[in-house]
């Protein structure tokens, strides 16, 4: 069997699974799996790029996620009126004067000459700048937090079309698009901050320090209000497809799922699903086409012959800090635009559901077991991963079920074996990603 | 008086808490430090083993309880640690023997020793909440406080008082007798010797007859024994969560880094470090400045620098200072 | 990339997730047959063989031997092969041909733990101390495999070299280069070993240092310790040598007294700068 067919037949069981939920629970679950799925295998092409082929090791997935989603809010939600005028362009006013204050310490450090005076005139620097930050920022916050707060308090989004619009139309908004571009960048000049910090140390401090700002940037989100209304969340978020309740009014729709056999409301939310994933799977298509490109391209033998031989590579001539900052950019903009992604299909950011090991863990795991330094490989670990984290929990339910049969109900240990099935997907990741790295250590398509 | 009050304050809200809590990081510390030095990775499985070990001893203890046992005013959790040391031992050994020996055997590089540690970790996380669930548990009982704001007050009689819980006596008491015995085994015992050995130079420790497995087997022994110890003392001091002990992988790993690496020393100063920046950065310094500044200087607001939410962004800002200047750590890592 | 997945670690090169210096020992896997001995102390007996099983051939029927209480040394241009023959003797190489005899005990097949346990002491050219450890301790681990009482051993110890005596609580990183070798050759003493493998002992020390570590390793020799040393200063390491092997591409090229190879006019010309 040769190595294509091999690739081929691995993909087309993981399309049997989906085919096969789809036959045995509903269409519309195997949708929706399908949805996150694609998601999933964006961020795995995004951990790979700089796991597979640079080696830097991102354990902060989550965080540029979550700054994808966060754009969302910020380009995709309606303007909540009066938080720009009333403490909006204070804040902005804050966080620059915050900025400068970090640059200026950083200056005033690479200037003065070594000895106590430059200590104290840093410091000095650091402290009177966080007091002005704070003494412009906090009423700025109080401002604008102090609007309607039971469904605002914050500053709301950029999309003044919707604004514009009726409110009680609910149509496609093809602007929530432009959010998944701006997350790639939100998440992009995270990674350079952080890259430019960590990688340029003598060896290179990467891991706790995305381990750090990811969880940073979760606090960020959960308590900033004015942001993205922290854990209040931000819900009913535009979408760029149209809503169910339109599809089910339209006289034109109904009549084509009756002909199709189908009744009107599960129709809606099939085509919706479909919908989302064609948007998805160009992206993701796109997405794998310039990743192919970009490894069989020039820059991205470079990038491999780094990985292979640091050494040899740095004595050619190479700059490989720069290298490594650029692809770790790269990658994480990959994840923002995949958190974006989900966000949109969420239609909600709910920052109290970002946890290390459904967003960074899994993603790392998706890579590994699909096989790292290989995109298919990637992208097929996305699949079956994501499809493995939300099956598990059934297969494990039906098990214990089936395991427990002779056991009466309300037998204590039959109760506390289905409150632990939950549980059965993190201990079942665990042991696919150990089986995996034990007897296939490159993964299931492995690198060539 | 005033400078009286000021202190007591600060001793009830700074000081006290963050020597507490940085004992608890510091042993957590330790057992990541001893795990980096000796099998040159990082165990993102840590927070877990703490996790697992703590839940053993919550178990018992409510086992203890419902039979009657106590230790009467100190909590009954004492009584169980070690049994719960001694099943969180036998889960480690065990993962070793499954797990991390094979990659031993196939000089393995230690990057694929910490994904292998990430599986080890999605079945822990699993299997912890598997059997004990997601949810808070407080397990301490006895006596609550060594002294108590109004004693404190009476005995003294100043207008603040100071409270010593007895969770908090327990855990420095505690953090205090572990860290010497570890320091006793490490510098004057043949095997802790080794163990230094091996660290340092594993090379010349295969030359030297020191055998790599042994040495393996105690660090994953007394590993096991620190992770459930700082946990047991994390979770009697706040409450034992299984989640929170996962989180509590940051401002370990910062507190060992931190520390330098490798090194013990390092681990209990690192975990200090971390915990007194958390604390006093995130304190409301309002009621200690009320005291010391003359009355019409007296701050209108709370002066706390930075809401307690964001702890970690503290213990990593302090994490990025120290790397940025001392790229080794405070101590000199790599080295146990 | 290398072949085992396990050893494939991406480049990556993260301090706070990974330790450097995974070891790097690997030990020889035998030669697959059995081997005819005869008598001599040490012998590594035509040897052929490379790194590792599937490794080209580094050393081509190369044999290197020393007598009881004498000095052996192997000098040669570089990339001769000088610390593998030397190697090949300890079990750190993977040996096709040939045999290692120590005191007429075949001893081809053992691991070098084991080689270390019959007799043998290995001083490594570098990473040859525990740095972080005080030099007694470094002294201590030395004599992990024993049993018994090595304090006496110990006190030989700092009679031979003084200094040591006196850093005895120092750590052993923070000494010199000359004094770190003394604690190198102190620790690989520690076992009481009947021959003692140096690896270039005086490779970054001052010329008056080499001098006093070469008197030294002289006075190791009259205690009854045989000693095989490889050395990039061939002449002054001749000077001292009861035999000398010169390699060349691993292959013994001239072998003879010490006094015999300074006197070749070839070896003269080729190997001491005439």
């Amino acid at each position: 069997m040769s190595e294509t067919t091999k690739n081929i037949g691995l993909f087309a069981l993981v399309a049997c699974l989906f085919v096969l939920t789809g036959f045995m629970q509903s269409w519309n679950a195997s949708l929706t799996i399908l949805n996150m799925a694609l998601i999933s295998a964006i961020m795995a092409l995004g951990v790979n790029l700089q796991w597979g082929f640079a080696g830097l090791f991102n354990v902060g997935v989550m965080g540029f996620v979550a700054l994808g989603g966060l754009a969302t809010v910020l380009i995709g939600a309606k303007p909540v009126e009066g938080a720009w005028s009333a403490g909006g362009f204070q804040i902005l006013l804050a966080l620059v004067l915050g900025a400068a204050t970090v640059v200026a310490a950083i200056l005033a450090y690479a200037k003065l000459t070594k000895g106590r005076m430059r200590n104290i005139g840093v410091v000095a620097i650091l402290l009177v700048g966080f007091f002005i930050y704070r003494g412009v920022f906090d009423p700025g916050v109080a401002a604008v937090e102090a609007i309607n707060p039971a469904t605002n308090g914050n500053l709301g989004g950029l999309n003044w079309l919707a604004a514009a619009r009726d409110s009680d139309v609910r149509s496609a908004d093809l602007f929530v698009l432009l959010a998944w571009p701006v997350g790639g960048l939100l998440a992009a000049g995270a990674a350079w901050i952080i890259g430019k910090t960590a990688l340029g140390l003598r060896s290179d401090y990467l891991a706790i320090a995305t381990l750090g700002i990811a969880e940073i940037i979760i606090a960020i989100m959960k308590n900033e209000d004015w942001l993205a209304r922290g854990v209040k969340n931000v819900s009913g978020l535009p979408r760029p497809v149209p809503y169910e309740v339109t599809l089910q009014d339209s006289a034109s729709f109904v009549e084509r799922a009756n002909a199709l056999g189908l009744d009107a409301t599960t129709a809606s939310t099939l085509w919706v699903k479909t919908l989302y994933a064609g948007l998805f799977a160009v992206v993701l298509i796109l997405m794998l086409i310039m990743a192919q490109a970009a490894l069989k391209s020039p820059w991205g033998r470079m990038m491999r012959a780094i990985r292979d031989n640091e050494v040899a590579a740095q004595a050619m001539g190479k700059d490989v800090t720069k290298r490594h900052l650029q692809i770790f950019i790269l990658g994480s903009a990959i994840c923002g635009i995949a958190g974006a992604m989900m966000t949109t299909l969420d239609g909600q950011l709910t920052p109290g559901t970002y946890q290390p090991l459904r967003f960074t863990f899994l993603i790392w795991l998706m890579v590994i077991v699909g096989g790292s330094g290989n995109n298919f490989g990637a992208v097929l670990g996305g699949f079956l991963i994501y499809f493995l984290w939300i099956q598990v929990e059934p297969m494990g339910a039906w098990l214990i079920d089936v395991l427990t049969s002779g056991l009466a109900d309300g037998n204590p240990v039959k109760e506390h074996l289905k409150d632990g099935v939950a549980y059965m997907r993190l201990m079942t990741m665990g042991i696919v990603l150990l089986l995996v790295l034990r007897f296939s250590p490159r993964g299931l398509i492995p690198e060539k | 008086m005033d400078f009286l009050n000021a202190l007591v304050v600060l001793s009830n809200f700074v000081l006290i808490p963050a020597v507490a809590y940085g004992s608890q990081l510091a042993l957590g510390a330790l057992g990541v430090t001893l795990i980096y030095g000796i099998l040159r990775f990082s165990n993102f499985a840590h927070g877990d083993t703490m996790a697992f070990g703590t839940m053993l001893v919550v178990l018992i203890t409510y086992l203890f309880q419902s039979w009657g046992i106590s230790l009467g005013p100190l909590p009954t959790a004492l009584l169980a640690l070690p049994f719960g040391i001694l099943g969180c031992m036998l889960l480690v050994l065990f993962t070793d023997r499954a797990v991390y020996r094979f990659y031993r055997q196939q000089k393995a590089k230690p990057v694929v020793l910490v994904i292998v540690s990430m599986g080890v970790m999605f079945i822990m996380n699993g299997l912890v909440r598997f059997i004990i669930g997601p949810n808070d548990q407080r397990f301490a009982d006895g006596e609550r406080f060594i002294i108590s704001v109004r004693e404190f007050k009476q005995l003294t009689g100043l207008s603040e008082g100071l409270a010593i819980r007895t969770t908090q006596g327990i855990t420095v008491v505690t953090a205090i007798i572990v860290v010497a015995l570890l320091f006793w085994f490490l510098n004057r015992t043949r095997t802790g010797k080794s163990m230094r050995a091996y660290s340092d130079n594993e090379d010349l420790a295969l030359l030297s007859g020191i055998n790599p497995e042994r040495v393996v087997l105690y660090t994953w022994l007394i590993v096991a024994a620190l992770a459930t110890v700082a946990g047991t003392l994390y979770g009697l001091d706040k409450t034992f969560k299984p989640f929170t002990y996962f989180q509590l992988l940051l401002p370990i790993f910062a507190a060992a880094i931190v520390g330098g690496l490798g090194n013990p020393l390092g681990a209990i100063a690192g975990g200090f470090v971390i915990a007194f920046s958390e604390v006093t950065i995130t304190y409301a310094w309002k009621k200690v400045l009320k005291y010391l500044l003359p009355e019409n200087l007296e701050p209108s607001s709370l002066m706390q620098l930075i809401s307690t939410d964001y702890k970690f962004a503290v213990s990593f800002a302090i994490l990025v200072i120290v790397l940025l200047f001392k790229p080794t750590g405070l101590f000199k890592g790599k080295s146990v | 990339m290398t072949n085992n997945p396990y050893q494939d670690d991406r480049g990556n090169k993260d301090a706070t997730i990974t330790k450097p210096g995974t070891g790097t020992v690997v030990e020889a896997t035998g030669t697959d047959h059995a081997m005819s001995t005869e008598n001599a102390f040490l012998i590594g007996d035509s040897m052929t063989g490379g790194y590792g099983k599937s490794g080209p051939d580094i050393l081509h029927d190369c044999t290197i031997a020393v007598n009881k209480g004498e000095i052996a040394v192997i000098v040669g241009p570089n990339g001769a092969g000088k610390s593998t023959a030397m190697k090949a003797t300890f079990g750190m190489l993977h040996l096709r041909q040939g045999s290692v005899r120590l005191d007429g005990r075949d001893i081809t097949d053992l691991t070098p733990q084991a080689r270390v346990a019959a007799g043998m002491g290995f001083v490594p050219q570098t990473s040859n101390i525990f740095t972080s450890m005080t030099v007694e301790e470094n002294l201590e681990m030395g004599a992990f495999i024993r049993k018994d009482d090595f304090r006496d051993t110990i006190a030989q110890i700092y009679d031979l070299f003084p200094i040591l005596k006196e850093k005895r609580n120092q750590a052993a990183g923070e000494l010199s280069g000359g004094q770190r070798q003394q604690v190198a050759v102190g620790r690989a003493l520690m076992t009481q070993p009947k021959v003692l493998l140096l690896d270039e002992p005086t490779a970054g020390v001052s010329p008056i240092v080499m001098d006093e570590l070469f008197d030294r390793i002289i006075e190791v020799a009259r205690t009854g310790i045989s000693i095989l040393m490889v050395e990039q200063n061939a002449r002054q390491a001749l000077e001292i040598a009861d035999k000398g092997y010169v390699l060349v591409t691993g292959r013994n090229a001239h072998t003879g007294t010490g006094k015999d190879l300074l006197a070749d006019p070839e070896v003269r010309q080729s190997f001491l700068g005439g």
